[in-house]
C-alpha cells in the first residue's frame, strides 16, 4: 500500500512538472530572446546579413533582412511602420508566449504598414493606422524582407531605415 | 525522519522524470513533426496561436519565431533516405521543381540549430538563386566541397546530425490544407568518406 502511495506521488509530480516546464519554457526562451533583440536599441534593431555569427534567434534565414522590436504596451499604444520594399516583405508579431498572433505582408499591403499595437481590451487610438490588440504587454515584432544577394539586402536595408517603432504620440 | 525521505524521494523521482522528459520532448522537435511529408516532417501548428503547450514549447527551442502556416510553411528533413542522422562527412544529392509557394528556400542548420560555421557563404538555395533546366527542375549538392556542384548547400562544419529547413513563403492553399500532396525535394546520399554511409 505504502508503494502505491509512493507511485502515486511521484506519477502525480512527474505530470505536474512536465506541465510546468513545458509551460514556462517558452516563455523563458522568449524572454532570452526578447534581452538578445533588445539590445538596449530603441526602435527597430535592422540586423546585418545573416552568417554563420548570427545567433540571436535559432534557425535564421540567410535569404532574409531582419528587424526586430521589442514592444511594450504596458503604458500605452506602440506605433509600428514598415515600408515596403522591392520583393516579399511581411511584419509580424509575437506574444510573450512565442504565438505569432499577427501577420501582414506585401500582397496585403503593398504601400507598407502603419500599426497601432494596444493591449488587448485597451481603448483603440485613432489616426492614420490600423490597431492591433496584443496578448501580452510584451513581445517583438519582426520585420522580415527577401534579400537573397547582396544587392538585395543593400536595397531592403535602405528601405526599412525609416521605420518607425515607439511609443504613439497623439496631440 | 525515514518517513520523510520516503515521501521526499517519491516528490524528488517525480519531478526528475517530469521535467526530464518535458526537456527530452523539446529536445527531439525536429524529429516530432506530426505529419510524415516524403522524407520531411511538418508541424502545421507551429507559430499558431493554437498550438497545443507542447508543440508551443518544442517549437520555441527549434524554430523561435515561426510564422504560421498561412503565411510560411516549414518543413524539416534531418535524416536520410534509409533513415540515418545527415552527416557532414557524407555528400547528398537534392532533387526538386517548382513548389506551390511565392518563395521557396531549402537552408542547412547545424545540430544546434544554427547556421554552420563555415564562411562559405553557401547556407541555402532558393527559388529566386536555383539554377533549373530545361523542364524547371533544379538539382543542389549538400556537402563539404563545393566540387563541380552548380547548386551547392555546404555542410562543411555541419558536423553529425545536421538538419534541412524547406520554407514555403505564401504557400497556395492546396499545399497547406493538404501538405502531403506538396511535391517536396528528393535527398539521395551519394557516397560517405571512409565508404560506409
Amino acid at each position: 500500500m505504502k508503494w502505491i502511495g509512493f507511485l502515486i506521488v511521484a506519477l502525480g509530480c512527474a505530470v505536474a512538472s512536465f506541465f510546468a516546464v513545458v509551460h514556462v519554457a517558452p516563455r523563458a526562451l522568449m524572454h532570452v530572446a526578447m534581452t538578445r533583440v533588445d539590445a538596449g536599441v530603441d526602435g527597430w534593431r535592422h540586423a546585418p546579413r545573416v552568417s554563420e555569427t548570427s545567433r540571436a534567434v535559432v534557425r535564421p534565414s540567410p535569404d532574409l533582412a531582419y528587424s526586430s522590436c521589442v514592444y511594450d504596451v504596458s503604458d500605452g499604444a506602440v506605433l509600428i511602420t514598415m515600408a515596403p520594399s522591392a520583393d516579399y516583405w511581411s511584419l509580424s508579431f509575437y506574444q510573450a508566449n512565442t504565438d505569432n498572433f499577427f501577420v501582414v505582408n506585401d500582397r496585403a499591403a503593398p504601400q507598407g504598414v502603419r500599426v497601432a499595437l494596444v493591449r488587448a481590451g485597451a481603448a483603440h487610438p485613432v489616426g492614420d493606422f490600423q490597431v492591433v490588440e496584443a496578448p501580452s504587454a510584451r513581445g517583438i515584432a519582426l520585420q522580415r524582407r527577401l534579400a537573397p544577394n547582396a544587392a538585395a539586402f543593400a536595397a531592403a536595408d535602405a528601405a526599412r531605415r525609416s521605420d518607425v517603432c515607439a511609443a504613439l504620440i497623439q496631440n | 525522519m525515514k518517513r520523510l525521505l520516503f515521501w521526499l524521494s517519491a516528490i524528488v523521482l517525480g519531478v526528475a522524470v517530469g521535467a526530464g522528459g518535458a526537456v527530452a520532448a523539446m529536445g527531439m522537435g525536429a524529429r516530432m513533426g506530426v505529419e510524415q511529408v516524403g522524407g520531411w516532417t511538418i508541424n502545421r501548428l507551429a507559430g499558431s496561436t493554437a498550438a497545443d503547450p507542447v508543440t508551443r514549447a518544442i517549437v520555441a527551442r527549434v524554430g523561435l519565431l515561426a510564422l504560421a502556416q498561412e503565411e510560411t510553411i516549414y518543413l524539416q528533413m534531418t535524416r536520410d533516405e534509409a533513415g540515418r542522422p545527415l552527416r557532414e562527412a557524407c555528400r547528398y544529392e537534392l532533387t526538386g521543381g517548382a513548389l506551390p509557394a511565392r518563395w521557396w528556400a531549402v537552408t542547412i542548420y547545424a545540430g544546434d540549430n544554427y547556421l554552420p560555421v563555415n564562411h562559405d557563404d553557401a547556407f541555402s538555395v532558393d527559388a529566386s538563386r536555383a539554377q533549373t533546366d530545361a523542364a524547371g527542375r533544379w538539382r543542389a549538392e549538400v556537402q563539404a566541397e563545393r566540387g563541380d556542384a552548380t547548386n551547392w548547400i555546404s555542410s562543411r562544419a555541419a558536423g553529425e546530425g545536421f538538419s534541412l529547413t524547406l520554407r514555403l513563403y505564401n504557400p497556395e492553399d492546396a499545399a497547406r490544407t493538404r501538405p502531403r500532396g506538396i511535391p517536396v525535394p528528393t535527398l539521395r546520399t551519394i557516397g560517405c568518406a571512409g565508404g560506409a554511409p
